[in-house]
């Protein structure tokens, strides 16, 4: 009898290390740290802005934004500006990326263009009377971030924008390749 | 390995002799006692059995045996006793020899023991893996070795990722015990498996049902049960060397064990044990899968102190693995999903390589544990145990800058660390006044940190839970009856950044859980089983505050802090007969589930730069999942065996009145056997074909799913085993060939089922080599 009270005591006496053991650590912060509160994200894209100048310089600029401010995470488009354009116009069209969740803005056009061998921008019209080419290259390839937009007909329509990652050499001049980074399809007006 | 099969292959197993070497002196007697290792009383009814000779012989009233005719010669003996793990013994034979043998009748210390007729009253039966299956298995990884059981189902993602689906659930509905410690890793991700060497495994079973009130109660849908061989009893020190090669991938495995006791102090036992495993890029029928290597070692160390009224010993184990996640399912938004799927091959190829590129996980899992044991009484035991499990998961994204800095490139896009406690006591009774159970307390402490880019919080957890289980069941009775209870308490706290101000929320769980349950064994061939038993978990984190583009998924995923608990009531009944020729086991079950936690399909979609992306919020509804497992063979001959299973599940949404979304399809086995006669020169030889046919899952919720799920599909798998005697030992060979006709098929269980169809032809050879570095004295005066 004396020995079974003897092992009860035991096995309490235990019974509480373990329990005092594991709920020991009273302070939260030393077992878990609180995270960072900034994260260097990797290079966001958030902000797209297309600029229009009047080849012939009469029409004013034009300029159409999107803009999502977490980049692809889980909130959606703040600023989805339409394509306002002249009929009968040719337009020099030039793409400027930023990425807005640092101040002051960080400028991505520059990354993708050092980069201009992996990276294709596709501008796909559908529906208006617009006709558009690349006017500038990586030295082999188009890429596509300054373009010629030659607008016919008033009408409305949309303009696919989409910018492919192509790295490693599968650039190849068409948009089937790779990955896409962007894609935006604007509300296209001729006005 | 050697010892398990040694056991298995003398009781169970029809056995092979070899013939006695013709020798002038053929008539020595081997004789002793067979007594109590505890109380020295004789132990009748006890069988003494020689390998070489295949002989057996019960022991006496007395406890008394006696065998003779033996010439001289080195025999393998062992002695058995029901409740007793069996003795084994080389025994040097050169005159007559008397050899006591001492079992001793033990008080359930692990949860599994190499004899099957333990669990056999058990409401809940453990199906376990064969000793064909699992040496099958090896170099598998743990989820596809699993699925070698019936019921037991594999949720994929390509050929390196793979987690065990039990009745068409898993993840944090399944418990996954490792060496008798619940395994606390990232186990809530679609495409985090088990990080586990299954080579440790020296038993691998399944229980399939809630049984929670041992274990823990979240185990909604079932326990996985992976053990390490007892350590070595006998003196000596002995190993085992296991060589894997897959054709496919041309992946290589090598695995080694190495046990040891000594005889000046027998109660000291080790092992230390290590894996290797290296693979490269797989191939579909018609094209190589591009970064689908894998590099992985593993290794662990045992030490215990065993003696008869206590022991105790600790263990070590780490993991470390390199997965190469394929490179086409990297996707940057919808459209390139959408032109993957409709491609009829993914659009990035690559040669055969064994470089591992991004995207990449890195996986490491270490696990410490000291478990003790202390004799109280005649009949009952305590034990005490305390595990540190440390888990580190790295993600590695397809795409850096090109102007990465080394520092750069070595970081992780995305990191979990999580640290995790457990403590036990349990104290096991054997059976007093027809009861037999245990009882006990168990702790948990948990913290995760996360580092990169936000997909879960940080978060730190406590829990604690008290059980207690009984059997109730008379000596002769064929009526067994169980019944349990389970009281866990979880608390929860989360640290994430909301608008530049920390959140910490505070969350409390709690609840009971319980089952009962009865088992009827109408006559030695026929037993039936039926429980009922109650399971719950609460949300986990991801559910409850992910946010973001999840990007293997291309989805968005919101979690919902407003989650409440979800509650299982789970019915099964079993039939199991094993008779001559003619043996059957038929599962069925009822699962209903309140509350259910899943990520529904919104219909809505998040325009992102990118372009849109499909909303999935996580929400809850009552769901039902039932079905049955089926698996009978028949032995048409001595030679012929024909096994079929088959495998059913059907599961609602009561809430919203359709499927659910991922539940494994429809699937049935056939397969004829030949078993060889044993010889001299082979044993437990066999030649086995399979065809495995999976149906179309047609029972899909509308709108879930970005595809159709693929078309069903038929397989024709063969294999070929044996052991092969090489001195006292057997070396085992094995040769199996999966996707013979290498047909081109895609499974719905594969998250890379809408882009890249499933491995070709693979051809495996297995070789498994005991071996003995000091051999064990012999006892004999």
């Amino acid at each position: 009898m004396m020995k079974m009270k003897t092992q009860v005591k035991i096995v309490a006496v235990l019974g509480l290390a373990l329990i005092a053991g594991l709920s020991s650590c009273k302070k939260d912060e030393d077992l878990v740290d609180t995270p960072q509160p900034t994260y260097n994200e990797p290079e966001v894209i958030t902000t797209m802005t297309l600029t229009f100048v009047d080849d012939a310089g009469v029409q004013p600029n034009v300029t159409a934004t999107f803009r999502d401010p977490d980049g692809d995470g889980g909130l959606g488009a703040d600023i989805f500006d339409t394509i306002r354009l002249q009929n009968n116009t040719v337009y020099s069209c030039t793409i400027t990326l930023l990425n807005e969740t640092v101040t002051p803005a960080e400028d991505m056009t520059t990354e993708v263009l050092a980069e201009a061998a992996e990276h294709l921008f596709c501008l796909s019209p559908a529906g208006a009377d617009i006709n558009i080419v690349r006017t500038d290259s990586d030295g082999t390839y188009e890429i596509g971030q300054t373009s010629q937009w030659t607008v016919g007909a008033v009408g409305n329509g949309t303009t696919l924008i989409t910018l492919k990652h192509q790295p490693g050499g599968i650039k190849d001049g068409t948009c089937a390749p790779g990955e896409t980074d962007i894609e935006v399809n604007f509300v296209t007006e001729v006005q | 390995m050697q010892q398990l099969t040694q056991i298995l292959g003398s009781f169970l197993i029809v056995l092979f002799s070899v013939p006695a070497i013709a020798q002038a002196d053929c008539d020595f007697i081997l004789s002793g006692y067979v007594k109590d290792a505890h109380n020295d009383q004789p132990l009748p009814d006890s069988k003494v059995h020689i390998r070489e000779l295949n002989i057996t012989v019960e022991a006496d009233a007395n406890g008394f045996y006696s065998i003779s005719g033996l010439c001289v010669g080195e025999y393998l003996v062992f002695c058995k006793h029901i409740g007793c793990d069996a003795i084994k013994d080389t025994i040097l034979i050169d005159q007559n020899i008397t050899r006591d043998f001492f079992p001793e009748h033990h008080v359930e210390f692990n949860e599994v023991k190499v004899e099957a007729d333990k669990d056999e009253d058990l409401s809940l039966k453990p199906e376990r893996l064969t000793q064909r299956e699992l040496n099958e298995s090896r170099g598998l990884t743990l989820g596809e070795g699993l699925a070698k059981m019936n019921g037991v189902n594999q949720f994929t993602t390509g050929n390196n990722i793979s987690k065990p689906v039990i009745h068409g659930m898993h993840s944090n509905r399944i418990l996954i015990l490792n060496n008798g410690v619940r395994q606390e890793g990232q186990q809530w991700g679609n495409e985090h498996a088990p990080e586990i060497d299954p080579f440790i495994a020296g038993d691998l079973s399944v229980v399939k049902g809630a049984n929670c009130v041992r274990y823990g109660p979240d185990a909604i849908a079932g326990v996985i049960l992976v053990n390490p061989r007892e350590l070595k009893k006998t003196p000596g020190v002995s190993g085992e060397l296991n060589l894997v090669g897959f054709s496919n991938g041309r992946q290589g495995n090598v695995s080694a064990t190495i046990d040891g006791n000594s005889s000046k102090l027998p109660a000291l036992r080790w092992r230390a044990q290590g894996t290797l495993r290296r693979g490269g890029n797989v191939h579909a029928p018609d094209h190589i899968l591009k970064n689908t290597g894998v590099y992985e070692y593993n290794f662990s160390g045992a030490v215990g102190w065993f003696k008869p009224k206590y022991g105790f010993d600790v263990f070590y184990s780490q993991f470390n693995t390199e997965i190469g996640i394929f490179s086409a399912s990297h996707f940057g938004n919808l459209t390139d999903l959408q032109n993957a799927y409709e491609a009829d091959r993914p659009l990035e190829l690559d040669d055969f390589t064994y470089e591992i590129a991004r995207p990449r996980q890195e996986i490491e899992h270490e696990l410490f544990k000291a478990q003790g044991y202390w004799i109280t009484g005649d009949r009952s035991r305590l034990t005490f145990t305390y595990a540190r499990q440390f888990n580190r998961r790295q993600e590695f994204d397809k795409h850096i800058s090109p102007n990465a800095t080394e520092e750069e490139l070595n970081t992780p896009a995305l990191q979990f660390n999580l640290t995790t406690h457990t403590g036990e006591i349990s104290w096991n009774h054997n059976r007093i006044n027809n009861f037999k159970g245990s009882a006990g307390i168990s702790g948990l402490h948990q913290g995760n940190t996360y580092r990169g880019r936000f997909f879960i919080p940080n978060f730190r957890k406590m829990g604690g839970g008290i059980f207690w289980l009984e059997q109730w069941k008379p000596e002769k009775s064929k009526l067994a009856i169980e019944a349990g209870a389970r009281f866990d308490y979880i608390y929860q706290r989360i640290y994430m950044w909301v608008d530049d101000v920390i959140y910490s929320p505070e969350q409390h769980f709690m609840n009971g859980s319980g089952s009962v349950g009865a088992s009827y064994k109408f006559n030695k061939k026929f037993i039936a089983r039926a429980n009922i038993g109650s399971a719950w978990r609460p949300p986990n984190v991801n559910e409850l505050y992910s946010n973001g583009l999840h990007h293997a998924a291309s989805a968005i995923e919101r979690g919902d802090s407003t989650l409440v608990t979800e509650k299982a009531l789970n019915f099964t009944v079993s039939f199991e007969y094993k008779g001559d020729r003619l043996n059957f086991l038929i599962d069925g079950y009822y699962n209903i589930i309140d509350d259910f936690i899943y990520l529904r399909p919104t219909q809505e979609n998040v325009l992102t730069i990118k372009g849109a992306y499909p909303l999935f919020q996580t929400t809850q509804a009552d769901a039902h999942l039932r079905g049955t497992d089926i698996t009978i063979g028949y032995d048409l001959s001595d030679s012929w065996n024909i096994t079929s299973k088959a495998s059913v599940l059907r599961a609602w949404n009561l809430s919203q009145n359709d499927h659910l979304i991922l539940m494994p399809a429809d699937r049935f086995e056939n397969s004829l056997e030949y078993r060889f006669k044993d010889s001299n020169k082979l044993a437990n030889a066999y030649a086995s074909v399979t065809v495995v046919s999976v149906l179309k899952q047609t029972r899909v919720p509308e709108n879930g799913d970005f595809a159709p799920p693929p078309e069903g599909y038929t397989l024709l798998n063969a294999s070929i085993g044996m052991d092969i005697p090489v001195k006292n030992q057997f070396i085992t060979v094995g040769l199996s060939a999966n996707n013979i006709l290498n047909v081109r098929y895609r499974d719905y269980m594969n998250r890379f089922r809408y882009f890249t169809d499933e491995m070709g032809t693979n051809i495996s050879l297995r070789v498994k080599v005991p071996f003995t570095l000091i051999q064990a004295k012999s006892i004999h005066e």
